[in-house]
């Protein structure tokens, strides 16, 4: 029977367990659960959000039904805490296990290998299959927090240069501005652009489950693999799927992550037939417009100098009564 | 019946399935199963069968399958009924 984990012997067993499989113990996680055989702990699993980890079955007892076993618990539990689809990350040589229990492979590089629990990536590219047109066709993929002046001068570059422009806004929920209204934001900047295509990332771009670092800034030496697990699966999936040729990013002279981020695509996504087209920043009042900025500003109460950076349809929206609830109590980026 | 709230039955183990019912305005089912290739269309009819017994017109039906025989199928999805529209 899979039982909960939750007393400092468990917790020694657990980590033993993990580690003597390979894996490291890696806290945080909102659920971890295992299978006692006489008192010893001979397979356990935690999950994170969304992300499945440290699954292991002690070498006596694998070949069993001990790994479906811990990852029903937590698929169950999890979904009956709202979470709707799940991932796990895996060596490539162990993903074939996965696959046994329904698990699809996404994307695999190197040592790891990304699964998803069910066929969310083709549910959400059969989603968009009406709005694409095969061509010559490009991609941004952005987190509009907020959408800027500079974002729309990077879409109109884009938007020039291809049939159809597909802008990707990041789905996660990590930024100051949420979703919704980012993406209206977006879409109302855009909505002259008669070759734009808005559409969100989901989980499959720049997510907490393909680039977690991201929203993290400060980077960490894990996120060098993350990055190009991110790249190949838009490279590998997505990108064949909207008739992608050509991927669009603006250059990156203020944040360190996002400066790698875009030298890892110059070095993932050629290979992969996308060619990468990095394009200088507009500027305003003397330095390059970044949504940090506007962040920045909007938090100081310096209005003024906002009108020079972002759209009208921006501006509006940050001075609406439902815009100023976001900014005005102070988010955390 | 209706679905009324989020329910799931069934594990992942070998000749069983999952399944996870969410309340919709309109009925959609997707199946998965390691075995579609072969019994893909006797699982959705199986499913089809279910639904129609307990009058379920509209909502989310996921079902992931590691070749379920009919019964196991029957007993899965109703559990996931009585789940998803109990009080």
């Amino acid at each position: 029977m899979v039982t909960s984990l939750l007393s400092t012997d468990d917790l020694r067993q657990a980590r033993e367990l993990v580690e003597a499989s390979g894996l490291q113990f890696e806290p945080p996680y909102d659920d971890l659960a295992g299978v006692f055989e006489a008192g010893r702990l001979v397979a356990v699993g935690a999950r994170q959000g969304r992300v499945l980890k440290m699954l292991a079955v002690a070498a006596s007892h694998q070949g069993g039904t001990l790994l479906d076993e811990v990852v029903t618990e937590l698929v169950g539990r999890g979904y009956q805490e709202g979470v709707d689809s799940f991932f796990v990350f895996t060596s490539p040589a162990l993903a074939p296990g996965f696959e046994a229990l329904n698990f699809n492979l996404l994307v695999a590089s190197g040592k790891t290998a990304l699964l998803e629990y069910g066929d969310g990536l083709r549910r959400y590219l059969a989603r968009y299959a009406r709005q694409i047109r095969p061509g010559n066709n490009g991609a941004i993929v952005a987190n509009c927090n907020p959408f800027t002046l500079g974002h729309r001068y990077l879409v109109e570059q884009a938007a020039a240069g291809v049939d159809q422009l597909f802008l990707f806004v990041v789905r996660e929920e990590r930024s100051m501005f949420p979703f919704g209204a980012r993406l209206r934001m977006v879409q109302e900047g855009t909505s002259d652009l008669a070759n734009v295509t808005v559409l969100d990332t989901s989980w499959y771009a720049v997510s907490s489950i393909t680039f977690p670092t991201y929203f993290l800034k400060d980077g960490d030496p894990g996120g060098a693999i993350q990055m190009e697990l991110d790249l190949m699966l838009f490279g590998q999936r997505i990108a064949p799927h909207f008739h992608v040729k050509t991927r669009f990013v603006g250059s990156e002279p203020f944040c360190g992550t996002t400066a790698a981020y875009n030298e890892a695509m110059h070095r993932v996504l050629p290979p992969l037939g996308i060619e990468v087209r990095e394009i200088e920043r507009k500027s305003a009042i003397d330095e390059p417009i970044s949504a940090s900025r506007v962040r920045d500003m909007l938090l100081r109460g310096e209005l003024e100098g906002i009108a020079e950076m972002v759209p009208v349809s921006t501006l509006d929206f940050l001075l609406s009564s439902e815009g100023i609830k976001i900014w005005d109590k102070g988010g955390s980026r | 019946m209706k679905i009324m709230k989020k329910a799931q039955a069934g594990t992942m183990q070998s000749s069983d399935l999952m399944v996870f019912l969410e309340p919709g305005q309109t009925l959609n089912v997707t199946i998965e199963s390691t075995v579609l290739k072969q019994f893909g269309g006797l699982i959705r009819a199986k499913v089809d069968e279910v639904l129609q017994k307990h009058g379920i017109e509209a909502g989310e039906v996921r079902i992931t399958d590691r070749g379920a025989l009919d019964y196991a199928i029957e007993a899965r999805l109703e559990t996931a009924i009585m789940r998803a529209t109990e009080g």
